[in-house]
This record gives structure tokens, sequence and C-alpha cells, in this order.
């Protein structure tokens, strides 16, 4: 009975399990990897690809999925360093009108899927290619660079100790999981995700929940995009590109479902990208070929994806009905 | 006289120029149940969607309270004190009791979004109270069982402090006490004034539960009133519109002597214990039980679709050890599952498509594994013909445009296909109506005389009694009695069901109900 | 009153036809022609064809997939893996300065080519390899969605990542030159149109029809891509059936994969890498849905023809290439849109 349980706890929480082996492993490899600044370091990069996996959080609540951010980073990047760089508008402003571009591009997404009745993965499959398409028509496919009012922004510290991008970050972390779990909209999105047709028949506006989190993601991938544009400065024809992947990995290595209505931000989908964070810091620290380091990757978000497979089976199994009664 | 909530007055509504209701009219009273029964397609879900707001009738009013009442989506049907409890549920597994119950209308904190939980608690304490449900308002649905969850859904109607409930077969994924529970529960409601629309197939229930009853066929009310002058003889004769003296053919007993079954000391944890069974060929052997006395798990490990972890299957005098549907078809297993729609058919699939699936591979060459279309249509043809299949174009024809009855005829194709040894059926004559239960018990006659073993699982025990050579009473994952046919007696089947037997023949005063 | 239905009529019936894709098609090429001539030019045509074949051979692929209600994402990362293997067993020679820092250095690759270097098997050995990768990397997400039952997005996203990874640490980002003859051979073009690809690619189809269509096998993929748990409970084998499925899907991009690299003459790491929303967009033009059991062989060749039409006319009008790409991704929102058209009108017939 004892080992029943203590199998139903490691299963149950399987990602913070996870997350505290490879921390142990990487620190025994590498006694550097324990250090306050690499901590900062870790949770700086894991800051953009985090924001993304939370907007992508909400879509994948409701059994969707946005391959659209990645794009809608670079065209919203775009469009901010063009009305800077270009157009002369002050920083603040522009970057507001690049997170109405995300913003956009969200609501296009939500059109096809609630209106239209486009499957999710197609529509954005689609606005993948065209936001980016878009992009480069604006850019010509040259890079943009940033001037140092915006990338002078990463140097700077909220309350003096935290790091701009993480601030912003924790903030987006903190508002989600309020909204997730304390709202109507976020129970009614869970709702949603769990069974749609329950969840019209009870009277909730599904469509534009569902809508709501395209836009959501939308908004947030741009969000994203500037983070890491005031970290690098400068964007090219490929920026973003692929970042909706490990968005996903994030969401998904965090315990949320493709199947809708299982997730949470915190601490799921924060503990998914620090821990994809942390991987590629250790694997630096480990002097692991670069080339190799994806493989190893793409490896441990198999064995997360493995495991949560593996753990919704025998969670099932654990907790199937006794109909002896002994 | 009792006060008229509710009134249907002159419905119409048709589909395709089809009529789906025809000039209805009845009246619901405060403080009543209404029993509403009828054949499947007879027009009961399209009055009820109408009452909801889902459809609008082509002509006819209804009134509430004697004001016209005209709803135009489910969410004004809810605004004007109208509430359903359907036979699926509608709830979130991933989601608390209280949430659940206050989805609706979650209380907030002011006029903020934010949810006031300790308001949401309280009052869905109550409610659960009220319900004699004593769970933690906190707990996730998906831990519950489904008995626990149908009442769960019932807090839910409850609160919004409905007026009027419409109860749509609620009691199919109950235990026997559960459903007792639930009756007391709306005896309780009616005479706190609530008014109730009860839809049942089961019509020794409506008899129990209801005060007034409407009958309808073919879209039109055959005949109403006070449930006193309803016995269940006239219900099914104005359901059905002639006479049925007997709803089942005769059986004629045909066993032989081979054991095409035998089961020994087959047993999983927390599932089945000890189970001991044989059919032999042409009996068809009956298994009673109630919901979740193990019977339907019995069968999917038989089947080889579940694991047991110890005892022995012997099919034909050979054991079968390997354990995945694909060997029991081959040793002349067949399984007519209890829900055709998840586990039965394609249902977008043609008819023809669908009673190949079996034996595809007997019709398919040995190397090329090229499918003979001809033959296998030609087979397909002739037994859809012997079971009276009702179709256009069986290869283009796709099964969810069957009714119910010949979507189970479609399933017992696939399997007469590959004239199988012993049948497993499970609830074969749910959901499907008289006409059609009929004839499913012909096929079943015709198949044992013919020399199939049949183990039939069903929760109706009239049907088992008038079918099987033998019946197995199931309770709590054990076998607890076998009854031969000259010994068959519902009362004594049912105590035993309900455990209520050790001692039978010396007490025959036991009342079975639910509350002990 | 039956005179002016007409027109509508045969609008729709022109709308829900299967060969609607095809129909576009000709109107395109007819609108095309008086704009650019070129069209016909026998150098285009043969262009035309070089990339349609490969492109039709891993879509075909993907059908087989998608009629389960599955996708692989991977078949971009077998083309990578298949045409570097290959490539690494087939070469004649090795540049040094390239490869000493790949792991295949001094071992399975060196500076006299990989370990069939100028024998007379090195083509059907190398082939042969191509295709266990493939079939390999095919059974590999099969036996993930079939047996450990995990999400098939999620499978074969992981496996993308992880075999184009890969392909690129085996070669460190070189592309692997000096491949035999005979099996630049196979992409060469004799009259304009007849070549090897063209071969491969149509008996392909031919054998894939028939298998989608006639065998047992199609008719189960068709059974289980409509509903597992019954065709499980009918005795199909619902786990062999699926990794199948992806196998034929993994084996398919193999092939596309040869075609691939013997017209680019070189076994690239990178290859493929941008080609999914060409094989998924190709397959929902003809009319597969995502949403499993629905789905033909001729459809996708329908759907691949008019893709590769519509590419080839947009260079020749000298678009940049990102508005090409803008172009390909409304002409697949369209066609989505048009299914869902299509569904509708289906439901209002019934």
């Amino acid at each position: 009975m004892e080992t029943n349980r203590l199998v139903k706890f490691v299963l149950k929480n399987s990602t913070a399990v996870l997350f505290v082996l490879i921390f142990i492993m990487f620190g025994l490899i590498a006694p550097r990897f324990f250090t306050a600044k690499n901590f900062q370091n870790i949770m700086s990069n894991a800051s953009y690809i985090g924001i993304i996996a939370v907007g992508m959080t909400f879509v994948l609540l409701t059994g969707g999925i946005d391959l659209s951010v990645g794009s809608t980073m670079y065209l919203s990047a775009v469009v901010c360093g063009k009305l800077i760089n270009e157009a002369g508008l002050p920083v603040f402003p522009a970057v507001m009108v690049s997170l109405l571009v995300g913003l956009m591009v969200g609501a296009v997404n939500a059109f096809a899927i609630t209106r239209l009745r486009l499957v999710p993965f197609i529509t954005t499959l689609i606005t993948q290619t065209i936001a980016r398409g878009f992009g480069l028509f604006i850019t010509r496919s040259v890079a943009v660079n940033y001037p140092d009012s915006v990338t002078l922004m990463s140097t700077s510290k909220v309350l003096g100790f935290i790091p701009l991008q993480i601030f912003i970050f924790l903030m987006v972390v903190l508002l989600a999981s309020i909204v997730l779990n304390r709202t109507r909209y976020g129970r009614q999105l869970y709702a949603v995700g769990n069974d749609l047709e329950s969840a019209k028949k009870a009277g909730i506006k599904s469509d534009r929940l569902i809508a709501s989190t395209y836009m959501i993601s939308g908004l947030l991938a741009a969000l994203g995009g500037f983070v890491t544009i005031t970290q690098i400065g400068r964007v090219n024809a490929g920026f973003g590109s692929g970042d909706e992947f490990d968005a996903i990995a994030a969401a998904v290595l965090g315990g949320a479902s493709l199947f809708g209505g299982i997730g949470t931000v915190f601490p799921g989908t924060v503990l998914g990208t620090v821990m994809i964070e942390m991987i590629q810091a250790g694997l630096v620290f480990a002097n692991i070929d670069i080339y190799i380091q994806p493989i190893i990757m793409a490896a441990i978000i198999f064995s997360a994806v493995f495991i949560d497979s593996v753990r919704t089976t025998q969670i099932k199994k654990l907790e199937r009905r006794n109909i002896l009664k002994v | 006289m009792a006060e008229v909530v509710f009134a249907y007055k002159n419905i119409t509504k048709r589909f395709f120029g089809v009529h789906a209701l025809n000039n209805v009219s009845f009246e619901l009273e405060r403080g009543k149940i209404l029993g509403l029964v009828g054949e499947n397609g007879a027009g009961k879900s399209t009055l009820m969607n109408i009452l909801g707001g889902v459809l609008q009738p082509d002509e006819g009013e209804m009134f509430l309270s004697g004001e016209p009442y005209v709803p135009e989506s489910p969410l004004d049907a809810t605004c004007a004190g109208i509430e359903f409890i359907h036979q699926e549920l509608n709830l979130f597994t991933n989601l608390s009791v209280a949430e659940n119950i206050s989805i609706s209308s979650f209380p907030c904190i002011r006029r903020t979004p934010f949810i006031h939980r300790r308001a949401m608690q309280d009052s869905s304490r109550k409610l659960l109270q009220s319900l004699n449900l004593d769970i933690s308002p906190n707990i996730l649905v998906e831990n519950l069982s489904p008995g626990e969850r149908q009442l769960v859904e019932i807090a839910k109607a409850l609160s919004t402090n409905a007026d009027i409930l419409l109860f749509d077969e609620p009691t199919t994924s109950l235990t026997a006490n559960e459903t007792e529970n639930l009756f007391a529960i709306m005896r309780r409601l009616r005479d706190e004034g609530k008014s109730i629309i009860y839809i049942s197939h089961i019509l020794s229930d409506v008899q129990e539960l209801v005060d007034d009853i409407v009958v309808l066929r073919d879209g039109q009310v055959m005949g109403g009133g006070p449930i006193a002058d309803f016995p269940i003889h006239r219900m099914i004769n104005l359901m059905v519109g002639r006479e049925i003296d007997n709803v089942f053919p005769d059986r004629i007993p045909s066993i032989k002597d081979r054991v095409i079954l035998s089961c020994e000391h087959v047993s999983e944890t927390g599932m089945v214990r000890d189970i001991n069974l044989s059919v032999r060929e042409g009996e068809i052997v009956g298994m009673f039980g109630l919901m979740g006395s193990g019977r339907t798990e019995f069968a999917r490990m038989l089947f080889g679709i579940d694991p047991y972890k110890e005892g022995s299957i012997v099919v034909d005098g050979e054991p079968l050890p390997k354990h995945n549907p694909q060997e029991s078809i081959k040793r002349g297993l067949a399984f007519i599952t209890e829900n055709r729609r998840e586990e039965g058919l394609l249902m977008d699939y043609p008819i023809l498509e669908n009673i190949g699936l079996v034996s595809l591979p007997d019709y398919s060459a040995a190397v090329t594994r090229l499918v003979d279309s001809k033959r296998l249509f030609k087979r397909a043809d002739e037994v859809a013909s012997s079971l009276r299949l009702k179709c256009n174009d069986l290869k283009n024809q796709k099964v969810k445009s069957l009714s119910g009855g010949n979507q189970q005829k479609v399933v017992i194709g696939k399997w007469l296909l590959k004239d199988p040894s012993l049948l497993i059926m499970d609830e074969p004559t749910r959901g499907i109506d008289v006409g059609a239960k009929y004839e499913v018990y012909l096929i079943m006659e015709r198949l044992a005389s013919e020399g199939t073993g049949i183990l039939f699982i069903s929760s109706e025990i009239e049907e088992l009694m008038a079918m099987c050579d033998r019946i197995v009473v199931w309770s709590q994952g054990e076998v607890m009695r076998e009854f031969r046919r000259e010994d068959f007696s519902q009362e004594r089947i049912m105590r035993i069901a309900f455990r209520q037997d050790i001692d039978y023949d010396m007490e025959e005063k036991v009342v079975v109900n639910g509350n002990e | 009153m039956k005179q002016t239905l007409r027109p509508a009529n045969l609008a729709k019936r022109i709308l829900m036809s299967e060969y609607f894709v095809l129909y576009l098609t000709i109107v395109y090429l007819i609108v095309l022609t008086p704009i650019i001539p070129r069209l016909w030019h026998p150098m285009n045509i043969q262009n035309v064809l070089s990339n349609m074949w490969p492109l039709l051979v891993v879509a075909i692929g993907q059908t087989f997939v998608l009629i389960l209600a599955g996708i692989d994402l991977s078949q971009t990362s077998v083309m990578a893996m298949s045409s570097v293997v290959g490539a690494v067993v087939m070469t004649s020679s090795a540049d040094p300065v390239l490869f000493t820092k790949s792991p295949l250095w001094g071992t399975l690759l060196t500076d006299q080519g990989g370990l069939m270097a100028s024998s007379p098997f090195a083509l059907p050995v190398g082939i042969a390899v191509m295709l266990a990768v493939g079939l390999a990397i095919g059974f590999l997400n099969g036996f993930s969605v079939a047996i450990f039952r995990m999400p098939p997005f999620i499978v074969t996203l992981v496996s993308m990542m992880l075999f184009s990874a890969m392909a690129i640490f085996l070669t460190k980002s070189e592309n692997i030159r000096h491949l035999p003859d005979s099996y630049l051979q196979i992409s060469k073009t004799t009259f304009s149109v007849v070549s090897g690809s063209l071969v491969i690619a149509i008996v392909l189809a031919v054998i894939a029809h028939m298998v989608l269509t006639r065998t047992l096998f199609g008719k189960r993929l068709y059974a289980v891509g409509i509903n597992t748990t019954a065709s499980q409970i009918s005795g199909v084998p619902t786990r062999k059936t699926i990794i199948a499925a992806y196998m034929v899907s993994g084996l398919c991009a193999a092939i596309a994969a040869i075609l691939y690299s013997s017209r680019l003459e070189m076994g690239r790491p990178t290859l493929g890498s941008t080609l999914f929303i060409d094989i998924v967009g190709a397959n929902i033009i003809g009319g597969i849905s995502l949403a499993g059991g629905k789905g033909k062989v001729t459809w996708t060749i329908f759907g691949v023809f008019f893709f590769i039409i519509l590419a080839n006319s947009l260079n020749m009008l000298n678009l940049s290439f990102y508005i090409i790409d803008m172009v390909k991704g409304s002409v697949i929102l369209v066609a989505a849109l048009l299914d869902v058209a299509r569904n509708r009108i289906r439901k209002a017939q019934m």
C-alpha cells in the first residue's frame, strides 16, 4: 500500500521530480552550476520562452495549438524596430504598437478558428507562414537593429535587483495564474477544455473564450519578442523561428495536455520552461558538444512526454473503481 | 384544482417535411412528477429541445404559469427556471464539485471577475447535504463514482432554484441503491412544490415514480392521465400501437452437450473474484446484476480486452492463453458491447464496411492481402437480409443514418459473418424500441437453435427470464448464485443481486429497497 | 424556375466533385498560359516534374498517417537523416578539411569515402540503408503512438527535433558529395519528362492507391482512423496498423530523400527542413482532413500537382520568396475553408 502511494506521488508530480533530479545531476557534474549568477542567467534566458509558453498554455487548455507564435514574435519585433528606426517613434509607443500587432495576429487566428471553423493546427501553421512572409516583406529580409535605448533596458533592474525581463516574466506568470485559478474566465476555460459540448450547454460562451486564448497567445508572443530584442538588439530573418516548439515543449513538460483541460501556468509551465533552460545551461557547463545539445534536449522532452503518458495510464489504473468490497 | 405550471399547446415540428411532432398538447401541474414515455423517435427529445429553447416549434405555443413562453436559447430556459438533467452527464471532470455546480453563474467578489470561493463552497455544501451526498465540495469530479456524479448534476440543476426539472433517463448509470435514493429525492422535490418531467425506458420505474403520464407515438400524444389508469401493458400498447400480449418469442431450449466455454477461478484485483462459468452449445446463459456488479468487466476479460490475473478460460476444450480480441475471434468468440456508438460501430463508415470489419481477413488473399469485395458483399447482403436490416444501400449508406435498432443489427451482423460459437451480448436491447427488441430476441433464439452459445448480459430481468436457459446472478464482482430455467423467480433473483439473500427460503418477506 | 437553378447546381456539383482541385488546376493553367508563355517550355516542364515527384512521394506517406487522424512532423527529419546516412554509405570521397570533426570520421567515413565507396554494391546497399532509416524512424514514431499512447503531434515533433539534430551532428552541418553516378541517374531526365523519379513516384502512387482501396491494411487503416476502440474490439490489430502507417510515412519520406538527394547530387543534413508546410498543404489542398478516416491517393496527387504548379508559376513571375510563401499560405487557407464549406453543404444535403 505504501509503495503504491509513493508510486502515485512520483507519477503525479513527475515534472517536479524530474526537475529536482536534473538539477542535482548538473550540480554534481559542474559545481559552478549552483551559483546565484547562474540561476539568474537561467531565469533570464527562460523569461522570453516562458512568456510565450504562458500564452501557449492558455491555448493548450482549450485543446488548441498555436504554431504561429514564432512568426508573431518576428513580425511584431520588426514593426517595433521599423517604427523606432524609420518613423522615429519613441520606444514606449512603438512597443505598444508591436504588442497590438501580436494581438492582431492572434485575432486573425481566433477569427479563423472560431468563426470560419478551421482546425487550429492548420490555421496557425498558415498564419505562421503569412506573418513571417509579411515581416520579411516589410524588411525585405534585411536584419533590423535596435538602438541602445532598447538594448539598455535589459540591464535595468526593477526594485534594484530584479532584471527587467525576469520581472516581466514573473508578472505575466502571476497575472496568468490568478486569471486561471481565481476568475470566472479561468475556470470556464478549464471547463471548455474538458468538455466543449457540455460547456456550451452550461451557457459558457465557449467561442469567445477560445478566441481570447489565441489573442492572449499572440499578445504574449509579441511581448516575448520584445523581451528578446532588449537582450540581443538585432532581429534577423530567422528570428523566433521554431520557438513555437520550445514553447509547446515547455508547456507540455510542465504537464499541459494537448487534449485540453489539463495544465497550469504555475507551477507547471514555469517549471517546464526553467527546466529547459536549466538543461541547456547545464549542457554548456558540462562542455557538451553544441551539436549534441539539441539531441539531448529532444531526448529529455521525449522522456517527459513518455513519463506523462505512462503516468496517465498508471494513475487511471491505480484509481480504477473497486467493485470488490473486501 | 392543481395549478398548471407549464403547458404545450398544439406544438407541431417538422424536419424536412416530416412531422417530428404533430399537434402535441399536454400540461404539467405544480408539485407533480409527469412521466413521458415513447419509443425512440417518438418525439420525446424534440419536445424537450423545444422546451429547452434548442429548437423552435413550427406551430403552437407554450405557456409558463399561464404566460406565453418563447425560449430562443438554452439560456432563456434557464432564466425561466427550467433545468435539464440529461442521460449523459455534463460535468467537467477537471473541476471541483463546487465549481461544477456554479459553472454557469460563479458567485463573484462584488463586481470583480474574481470568484468568491467561500460563498461558492458554502452554497454547494448545502446543496450536497440536501441530496444526502457526503462529499467535500472541493473534490474533483474525476474522483467521483457515476452515481455521485449524477447527484452532482442534480445539485447543479437545483442551484438555480429551478421550478421545473427535467430528468432524461437519469438512472442508466446508477446502481439500484442509487436509483432508489434518486427517486426519494425526486419525490421530496415534488413535495416541496417543484414540477418534474421524467423520461425513461424503464416502464416499471415510471410506474413506481410518476403521478401522471403522457405516452407519445410518432410525434403524437397517444394518451395521458394519472398513472393509476396506465398499467405497463397499456403503456406498451399505446407506444407501439398494437396489442402485444407477449413481447418475447417462445423459447424452445436446444442445449447440446458440448461445452463451448468454461471459465475456472477467474480473478482480477478489485474487479472480479473466483468466477466459474460455463456455456454449452445452443445455451443462452443470462448474467444479471446491478450496474457495476462486474458483468461487463468480466465479459471484457473473457474477450481479451482487459487483463485478468488468475484462473483459466477454456474455449471448445482448448485453453485460451493469448490475450487479445483477435485471438478470441479466431477461437470463435464474438462480443456485442453495451455501447454501440463508442465501441460497436464506425458511425461515419458505410454499413458494408462495418459488417465486413471483423471477417476482413477471411476475405483477403494470402500474400497480397487484397480483399475480395464481391464475395464479401454477397455474404454481407445475405446476413443483412437474414437480420431484416432496413437500409437503402449497403455499400454507400453510412451507419449513423440508421435507427438505433438497425444499428444494433449491423453490430450483430458484423459478428454473424464470422459464425461465432459463443456470442457475448452486453445489453443488446438497450436504447432500441420495442419492435426492434423483439427482433433481437428472435435472432437470439434462432442462433441458439443453430447451436451458438450465448452469454446474455442484461439489467432487465424480464428479458433474461424469458430468453435464458440459466441465469447467473452477480454482485460486487462475484457470482452469487445460478438459477436454472425451472427455478426462475424474479423476486429471488433480485434479492440475491441486492445481497439480501442468505436465507431467502426461510424469510419470505424481505422488502427490497435502498434505505437500510 | 429550373433554368435559374441550374448554374448554382452546377457550381455546387463542381465544388463537391472529387476532381474539383484538378479542374481548378486546369483552369489555372489555361489562365496562366498567355501570361507566362514560358510555362510550357520543356525546361520548365522538366523542372516542374522534378519538383513534383519527390513531393508526391512524401505527401502520399503523410496521407496514410492523416487517415489515421495522426500527423507526422518528422518526415522532414527522415529525409535529412536518410540522405546523410545514404550518402555516408555511398560517397566515394570526403574532404578531410570539412569532415574531420564529424563523429563518423575515421570509422564510417574517411578521405576514401564511405563504407561502400566505389564498390559496385554502393547503390543497392546505400538505398537499402536509406529506406531502413525511414522505416526505423517511422517505427519509433508508430511504436510511441500505438504502444505508449503518446499524442502523435508531440511524438513526431520530438523525433523531428531529434533526427534533424542528429543529421546535422553526424556531418557537422556539411553536405556530402561524390555520390555514385548510378545514384545520380535516378533523377536524370530523358525527353524532358521521363526519369527514374517519375517511374518510382507513379509506381508508388499506384501501389499506395491499391493498398488503401483494396487491401486488408487499407480498410483497417480507415477503420482505426474513424474509431480505434471499435476497431480493436472487432479484431483489428490497431497497434500494428498504427505502427505500419507511420512506417509507410517514414518509408515514403526516405524514398523522397532518394529522389531529392539524387537531384541535388549530395546528402544534405538540412534536406526537407522547410518542406513540412508543402507536404501538409498539398494534402489539405487535395481535400484530406486532419480529423482522420478520410483521404485518397488521387486527392493527394491533385493536391501536389496544384501546389507545384502554383509554386512554379509564382517563381516565374519573379516574385520574392516571402511573397510566394504568403500566397502559398493563403491558398492552403482557402483550401481549408473549402473543406469546411463542403462539409456544411454535405450536412445540409443529408
